[in-house]
């Protein structure tokens, strides 16, 4: 094979992933509204965003909701990981089973399954039914990154620490956590992915007590020009790719 | 029981990770399979008799050119992702390796400015008025604008845009670990090139493409939301049905059934890519 | 202590980040039906923040409230006529107290104290309107577009918008056919529906969010238009026109109901109250092209506003002209039955 055609290859296929993303950006800074004309450099699309309360609101509920589901999916990804690694115990089928019907499921039919429990139960729709159900889209994604970390491990350091007295939680905490961590910070970068990217869930399971952003700009999508939705993406890429940059700065730091 | 108080850590952790599956996972697809066999109730969205009425609405010819136009419009993205996807996989996997974790860590950065403002970017360029019209029209290729948006090519566009990503991770990772050697062997043995990539490279990387094919194929059928922002009046797709079922006709049992047979489609998929693991002669994950 | 500050910065977010919050009236209204500075007016007189969520038809209104219905979700909603008599009558909505609100007499007496709320208990238009044709007679050639039967001509194949309203669809239905558009006989819906069948490879897309856009983005020419986007749109683009069809216009009317279980309907009352005032009525008749039925706000109206025959249409525009009535919850079954068969079949 050619040196030249495969990377020509995936170049072209990255730009191809990559114009709709820069469309958005560079055209938020667009002074003109209507038609597709550059009418200039300008900050205004931005200034209406966040003159709209509303999308602000939005926005930062998104990026929380991502942020904590992200968190929380990480946590109980990771114990069932090592649960499923360390211990034995029946219905391990069962269990991996549900971690893969989640996985492939089609997310219109996890919405409507735990919309469908959530009206069941009573639960009002809001921060806490789009918490549980965004961990549970994340966690099988989590447990696959933290196993297949696991899978390639040196056990012999874990039973030195048993050995020595150490008790589960203080094994796990001092030993295995430190091993794991690449995966964790993988799959806690997935979840967070995951919950940021989703429509579809959060179309079923949202309430207007915790506004998100798609239901917010749904409507407005379809309304067609929309500059402020530009400058929403921009910012809510800015904002990910900055804390990407400040998790890696504070990893680094911890390590020394 | 008494280990579990002498674990203290292992039955809370055993606790919470079976309770939240069971919660949240088993107890509401055993919810949505019963509701399918229920009865539609303006009040309180769900009643008996048990019925296999919805099942029977889902055979309608309405309804089943609904889920047939739908399935063909996630076959042909899935196509389309797997022909992008599988060169693009293999190519990575032959970049530096110090380069692919930048390389796959910049496949999902899109994802980070959320899947409906991307449709909307690709609204923005498939509009009559649109950019890429726009483009055409002043470099002089074309006279009319195109019509692109509110047609079926637009919505097979914007699933592959979304989903591409989701064919191309699992693939990459077969493609991984293919091991070089075996390549060599082949080669060693006289097999051209083209003989190699049939009868070894093809079915070892068989299970990637089945798992990259049941990521895109089923979330296909379902990303209402495309069609909605693409597709106009006539490209739905069944999960804009459940959708509507759901929300709006509020005919709970019936979207319910619809949802089941995706399930189905679903379960029949991950049978298929099980048969196809056990072939290559690999424990199944 | 890292851990200690995340272990409390989860703690946080997971109770959802509550706090000292001033009081909010939660609108639920139709897209592109409230001028923002009305909202921030009202803010600025009363202090109570306005969450401002939209929804397309009335149907998925209905539907989030039902879903919604323990949770106290909405303050206002603006249903069209047959859902304020649906929701009425299925004891959803709370009265509307009238010592609390000022300027109800301001209100056309033709518009209130209809059969759909008798001595509207439960409701206080907002605002009336027709449905009528658009037409980008920039993209039109030939002869005009005067009937809804036009839209089935040929020479409009994929180039026509229909709004995602039911009712409004089967209407045109109806009236191409002879029938009255508020029917209830089953007959006659079905054989609208065969007849909206036809009309289905023509149709591009279908649009309730802001039924403008289509016209002005140029995807579609021609097809059904709520007035106010009509004017609206001919401010963008000078083509679009608004058209009067032979077989008559649509006529609805939009009212102001609080849903039972609202949280804030002191709030409520109070916006109702504002919004009746001539000056801010006449403002929202301005601004985004619909009548107003305030009959003090209409004095106020520039002249341009009022003679602006797609806002306030006159006696001829309004020859063979229906209005939206409720028609029962068992048509309206018949209606999403045939709806639905309608938009999935191709």
């Amino acid at each position: 094979m050619t040196r030249w055609l495969p990377r020509t290859y995936l170049t072209l296929v990255y730009i191809l992933l990559y114009v709709p993303i820069l469309v958005l950006v560079v055209f938020s800074f667009n002074e003109s509204r209507t038609g597709y004309a550059w009418g200039g450099l300008s900050l205004r699309w931005y200034e209406a965003l966040f003159s709209n309360r509303a999308m602000v609101n939005a926005m930062w509920n998104s990026l929380w909701l991502a942020l904590s589901a992200a968190t929380v999916s990480t946590v109980i990804g990771a114990l069932t990981a090592l649960a499923l690694h360390r211990y034995r115990f029946r219905g391990k089928k069962l269990l991996n089973g549900m971690l893969f019907v989640v996985m492939m499921s089609p997310e219109i039919v996890l919405a409507i399954s735990l919309l469908a429990l959530f009206l069941l139960v009573g639960l009002q729709l809001g921060y806490v039914s789009l918490l549980l159900a965004h961990v549970t889209f994340c966690l099988p994604f989590v447990v696959i990154t933290v196993m297949a970390r696991l899978s390639g491990f040196d056990e012999s350091l874990p039973e030195a620490a048993r050995d020595l007295g150490a008790s589960d939680f203080t094994m796990t905490r001092t030993v295995l956590i430190p091993v794991i961590m690449p995966a964790l910070l993988a799959g806690w970068l997935l979840g967070f992915t995951l919950s940021l990217d989703d429509v579809v869930v959060s179309t079923f399971v949202s309430g207007p007590s915790y506004e998100i952003l798609p239901l917010r700009i749904y409507s407005m999508v379809r309304v067609g020009l929309k500059p402020e939705v530009n400058a929403l993406g921009t910012l809510l890429l800015v904002f990910s790719l900055v804390m990407l940059m400040l998790s890696q700065w504070i990893l680094i730091r911890s390590k020394r | 029981m008494l280990r579990g108080l002498r674990q203290p850590f292992r039955t809370g952790v055993l606790i919470l990770v079976w309770g939240w599956l069971l919660a949240l996972v088993l107890a509401p697809n055993l919810l949505v399979i019963g509701a399918s066999f229920l009865t539609r109730d303006p009040g309180t969205f769900l009643s008996l008799p048990v019925t296999l009425e919805n099942y029977r609405n889902l055979l309608d010819p309405l309804y089943l050119e609904v889920f047939l136009h739908s399935l063909y419009m996630a076959s042909v993205t899935t196509l389309v992702c797997l022909l992008i996807g599988y060169p693009f996989a293999w190519a990575l996997s032959r970049v530096a390796k110090d380069r692919q974790l930048l390389l796959i860590f910049l496949l999902i950065v899109p994802f980070w400015t959320n899947s409906l403002v991307r449709t909307y970017a690709l609204k923005l360029l498939m509009a009559t008025n649109g950019l890429i019209n726009t483009w055409l029209m002043e470099l002089g290729l074309i006279d009319e604008p195109l019509r692109m948006l509110y047609t079926e090519g637009a919505v097979i566009v914007g699933l592959v845009y979304l989903l591409l990503p989701f064919m191309i991770l699992p693939l990459y990772s077969v493609f991984e670990d293919l091991k070089q050697e075996l390549l060599l062997a082949s080669h060693d043995l006289g097999a051209g090139r083209l003989s190699t990539f049939i009868h070894v490279i093809v079915p070892l990387t068989l299970p990637g493409v089945l798992a990259g094919v049941m990521l895109v194929l089923l979330p296909a059928m379902g990303l209402f939301f495309v069609p909605d922002i693409l597709g106009g009046s006539r490209n739905l797709l069944v999960g804009n049905v459940i959708k509507n079922q759901f929300l709006d006709a509020r005919n709970w049992p019936f979207g319910a059934a619809a949802s089941i047979v995706l399930t189905l489609t679903m379960a029949f998929l991950m049978f298929a890519h099980r048969l196809s693991k056990r072939r290559i002669g690999e424990e199944g994950a | 202590m890292k851990k200690l500050a995340l272990a409390g910065l989860l703690a946080v977010g997971l109770t959802g980040c509550s706090s000292e919050e001033p009081q909010v009236l939660n609108l639920y209204n139709w897209s592109e039906y409230m001028p923002q500075e009305v909202l921030d007016r009202f803010t600025e007189e009363t202090g109570i923040q306005v969450v401002y969520t939209t929804y397309d038809s009335n149907e998925a209104m209905y539907a989030r409230l039902k879903l919604l219905d323990d949770s106290a979700a909405y303050d206002l909603a603006v249903p069209s006529t047959y859902y304020v008599s649906k929701m009425r009558q299925e004891d959803l909505l709370l009265p509307i107290d009238r010592s609390k609100i000022e300027g109800f007499d301001n209100l056309d007496p033709e518009l209130v104290n209809l059969d759909i709320d008798p001595e509207n208990k439960f409701s206080v238009p907002y605002l009336w309107g027709t449905t009528g044709l658009a037409v980008d007679t920039a993209d039109i050639e030939g002869e005009p577009v005067t009937a809804w039967e036009d839209l089935w001509e040929d020479r409009f194949d994929g180039r026509v918008m229909l709004t995602n309203d039911m009712r409004e669809v089967f209407h045109v239905g109806l009236r191409v056919l002879g029938y009255s558009g508020n029917s209830t006989n089953p007959d006659e819906i079905e054989a609208a529906y065969e007849k909206l069948s036809e009309l289905m490879p023509s149709v591009r897309t279908f649009n309730s969010d802001a039924p403008r856009m289509p016209y002005l983005e140029g995807e579609t020419d021609v097809g059904m238009i709520w007035n106010g986007e009509a004017v609206m749109g001919k401010d963008t683009m000078e083509s679009l026109e608004y058209v009067y069809p032979e077989e008559g216009i649509i006529a609805w009317l939009d009212s102001f109901v609080i849903p039972k279980n609202a949280k804030n309907p002191q709030a409520a009352h109070q916006f109702i109250s504002f919004v009746l005032q001539p000056e801010i009525s006449s403002l929202i008749s301005e601004e985004i092209g619909y009548a107003t039925p305030n009959l003090a706000a209409r004095d106020l109206l520039p002249d341009e506003v009022a003679d602006n025959r797609a806002s306030y249409p006159n006696a001829t525009d309004m020859i063979n002209a229906e209005f939206q009535t409720d028609i029962g919850d068992d048509a309206l079954q018949v209606y999403a039955k045939y709806w639905e068969m309608l938009k999935s079949g191709r």
